[in-house]
């Protein structure tokens, strides 16, 4: 009884480390997708986007039910608890990623635009840090690894800080050459999204600290 | 087991008290009518003994002389008539009291002198003993004695029963327990590890028995297993090749040092854990997934790519079947980082190769279109076909050096050709050749070429194979003179080195310029194929008396590995290189 209940926490264990995989396979299509102009990148992600919303179900069918069925306490209760704030983190970064996806192919559309937006703004080391958080926080919950997780939670700022700089060098490229106002507001909203992914990316890693001490770690962020 | 024990115990000693009760019950009561009935007995012929000589009056003498209360006495007196009319009784009024003649022990004792009878009364719950006698003047005697029936009795006393049983039934409990205790302690002291040094109980012997031999035979198989995991391990654990043992749900049942390593894990056993926690790279999750199978998908073998660290590793996924049904997957992981780098060298090569025949061809093309069409002056032919004729040259060259590098490539130095003949050569007779062969492009450039050579030709002479150290020379002092500024000096030294050398006994061969130099963080990579410092450089070179075709160095670097040369390229990356060639000594 209490074997199959270890066996059904690692499979939660396994199912969270697919979902996280696949968000890091949708942010880094869409951001291949936006950086090298690539649709089928981008089309990619957005049908990770769908994979992501059906493990997300799949996942939160599983929590509900062992919580109803076996009834965890302490430790492991806390992990089911972090798991259902982590998926619920992990689709909306899916969902994200499908967005960048969606707007990169406007910006696509104006080729010389882009060629220009791309070269001038650090969108692409935006999208890096990002990816890199990602993957830290997923990596930190892999290995219940503490002080990666924290790592992450410290890293948003360098995000956040990137986020301020390609909104002020997409402020001076408008300033210059209107012509392309609307690639720029394009991009303005993918910088937000990869934002928001960091801040997601953030989520996670605090829940890990959450599922492993059982306080968060950080004051949480509005 | 103690349990089982100790509630067969209490229930046996529960069950024996009560049937001891009752039965004693009886016994004590079947003794006590007994006594009863003798004493009625011998009452009756003594009260009779007493009537016959006092007559009736000594009956009304026991009334009044005994205790008031009827319960006290022990027995009831009558005397009847012959007629069976009552004439006395002890307990009553005899005036009221029916004709005895019908009773029993009065009829009997009219017959027989004496008579005896017994009745219940069911109301009353008694039973009544009665004992006649006849005495001599014909009237008959009756003694009556009364006692509780038995069930009466026992009703009685069942509060004292119970109250015996319980207290007795406590007290076997108490002993049960310590018996049970007793009993069962030495077959909780076994020891089955050594099941034939116990004594307990010898009904036990065969079951023990048994357990030794169940050791036994456990224990031969745990060494048999632990033997074949050694096995195991060491192959695995020298294998350079990764292996990871997957249960049906993907997780580690097995791994080696080199899987962790090649996949970059990080710290502590992967057993027990999804192989997920290991890499979730979407080839790899394919892979897994695949030699795994879901629930429409058959398993399947599978392979994939995967870069981890700047390596690249190769995955084989392979399903485990067991009649017919899934048991787990066997990963092997490659490193095939080396393999994948020649690769892209090999197609780097092909690409470098067909850009390089191309743009010479162009330009022949071009000016022999140009020439045909008739539309370049008469007197502009010689300049085009200097071009076409230069163009050509360097199609030639490159060629050449293409072949003698594909030459090399089969091991050329190993196969005993002609062309490839190892002889003695003298370097000297090589320089000088070389030198003279350039003579012309260095004097179009100003530069001098500067001789230090030894005295005796002998000094420098190696065994090697002569088309290839020619080869090797010329390149090097074609280089020296191509990448060398205006009025510059390239300088060809060669000779011994002394004892006091890191080599003993080597021949060296220096060339040395005084041109544009190579910059350090691409002094490993010149030696590559087509690869030119700058390309710019290349461009300007080619603009000018000299084309290089970007394999010179190639194949001086080849032809130093065949004759087990060193290469030392010394630059300061501003001005001047100097390139020595290590040759072992005869």
């Amino acid at each position: 009884m209490r074997d199959s209940y270890r066996k059904q926490l690692e499979t939660l264990h396994t199912e969270l480390i697919r979902m996280g995989a696949l968000c890091e396979d949708a942010i880094a299509s869409a951001v291949k997708g936006m950086l090298e102009e690539d649709e089928a990148f981008r089309e990619k992600a957005i049908q990770l986007e769908k994979e992501i919303d059906l493990k997300e179900r799949e996942i939160e069918t599983f929590c509900v039910r062992l919580l109803l069925r076996e009834q965890p306490v302490a430790g492991d209760m806390r992990q089911i608890t972090a798991a259902q704030r982590i998926i619920s983190d992990m689709e909306r970064i899916g969902d994200q990623a499908a967005d960048i996806a969606e707007l990169s192919s406007f910006i696509a559309a104006n080729p010389m635009a882009a060629g220009l937006i791309r070269s001038d703004i650090h969108i692409g080391d935006m999208a890096r840090a990002a990816v890199e958080m990602l993957s830290g926080s997923v990596d930190s919950f892999v290995a219940g690894d503490l002080g990666k997780a924290r790592g992450v939670i410290e890293y948003d700022d360098v995000v956040d800080g990137l986020f301020g700089k390609v909104k002020s060098e997409l402020i001076e490229l408008i300033a210059k050459n209107s012509g392309y106002g609307g690639q720029c507001l394009d991009l303005l909203m993918i910088a937000k999204y990869l934002e928001r992914i960091g801040d997601h990316a953030e989520n996670i890693a605090e829940w890990v600290v959450y599922s492993i001490t059982g306080n968060r770690g950080h004051e949480q962020r509005s | 087991m103690k349990r089982a024990i100790l509630v067969f115990a209490c229930a046996l000693a529960g069950f024996s008290i009560l049937l001891t009760a009752v039965l004693i019950h009886f016994a004590v009561y079947w003794s006590f009518s007994e006594h009863m009935e003798q004493a009625a007995a011998l009452e009756s012929r003594y009260i009779g003994r007493a009537v016959e000589r006092l007559g009736t009056g000594y009956l009304r003498s026991i009334e009044s002389d005994g205790s008031d209360e009827p319960d006290e006495r022990r027995f009831r007196v009558t005397l009847i008539s012959k007629t069976g009319t009552v004439l006395y009784d002890t307990d009553g009024d005899a005036a009221e009291m029916e004709n005895h003649l019908d009773r029993p022990e009065v009829r009997a004792a009219l017959e027989k002198g004496s008579g005896e009878s017994t009745r219940f009364s069911g109301t009353l719950r008694k039973r009544t003993y009665y004992r006649a006698m006849k005495l001599e003047d014909g009237s008959v005697l009756r003694v009556a004695g009364t006692t509780d029936s038995v069930f009466a009795s026992m009703l009685r006393l069942t509060p004292l029963t119970l109250a015996i049983a319980a207290a007795v039934f406590f007290a076997a409990m108490g002993i049960g327990a310590r018996v049970t205790r007793k009993i069962v302690a030495p077959i909780n002291r076994l020891n089955l590890e050594a099941p034939e040094d116990n004594v307990a109980y010898e009904e036990l012997d065969p079951l023990l028995f048994r357990v030794k031999r169940q050791n036994d035979r456990i224990a031969a198989q745990m060494r048999e297993l632990r033997q074949k995991e050694l096995e195991f391990s060491a192959i695995t654990a020298n294998m350079r090749e990764g292996l990871l043992v997957l249960d049906r749900e993907g997780c580690v049942l097995s791994c080696n040092q080199s899987a962790l390593t090649l996949l970059k894990a990080g710290s502590g056993d992967p057993r027990g854990r999804s192989v997920l926690t290991l890499r979730r790279d979407e080839a790899f999750r394919r892979a897994v997934e695949s030699a795994l199978g879901s629930e429409p998908k058959k398993p399947e073998r599978a392979e994939a790519s995967l870069q981890v660290g700047g390596r690249h590793l190769w995955v084989m996924a392979n399903p485990v079947m067991d009649e017919g049904e899934l048991q787990g997957a066997v990963l092997v992981l490659l490193d095939v980082t080396e393999r994948e780098d020649r690769e892209r060298l090999r197609r780097e090569f092909s690409a470098n190769v067909s850009h390089e025949l191309r743009t010479p061809l162009t330009a022949i093309s071009g000016y022999a279109e140009i020439l045909a069409n008739g539309v370049a002056k008469l007197e502009d032919a010689p300049r085009f076909a200097e071009r076409i004729y230069a163009e050509a040259q360097r199609l030639i060259a490159l060629v050449g050096d293409v072949m003698m590098l594909s030459r090399l490539d089969e091991g050329g130095g190993e196969s005993e050709s002609e062309e490839f003949k190892r002889e003695r050569v003298g370097l000297g007779e090589i320089v000088r050749s070389a030198v003279e062969s350039l003579g012309d492009l260095a004097r179009s450039r100003n530069i001098s070429v500067v001789l230090d050579l030894p005295g005796k030709d002998d000094e420098i002479t190696i065994t090697g194979i002569r088309t290839l150290l020619v080869e090797m020379a010329l390149n090097l002092l074609d280089n020296a003179v191509k990448y060398n500024v205006n009025g510059g000096e390239v300088r060809v030294s060669a000779g011994r080195t002394g004892a006091a050398g890191k080599t003993e006994n080597a021949v060296f061969l220096t060339v040395a310029d005084t041109g544009i130099g190579i910059p350090p963080e691409e002094q490993e990579r010149v030696f590559e194929r087509f690869y030119r410092v700058e390309k710019s450089r290349a461009e300007k070179s080619r603009n000018g008396a000299a084309q290089g075709t970007g394999l010179g160095l190639s194949i001086v670097r080849h032809g130093a590995l065949l004759h087990n040369a060193k290469i030392d390229l010394q630059s300061d990356g501003k001005s001047g290189t100097s390139i020595t060639l290590l040759f072992p000594g005869p």
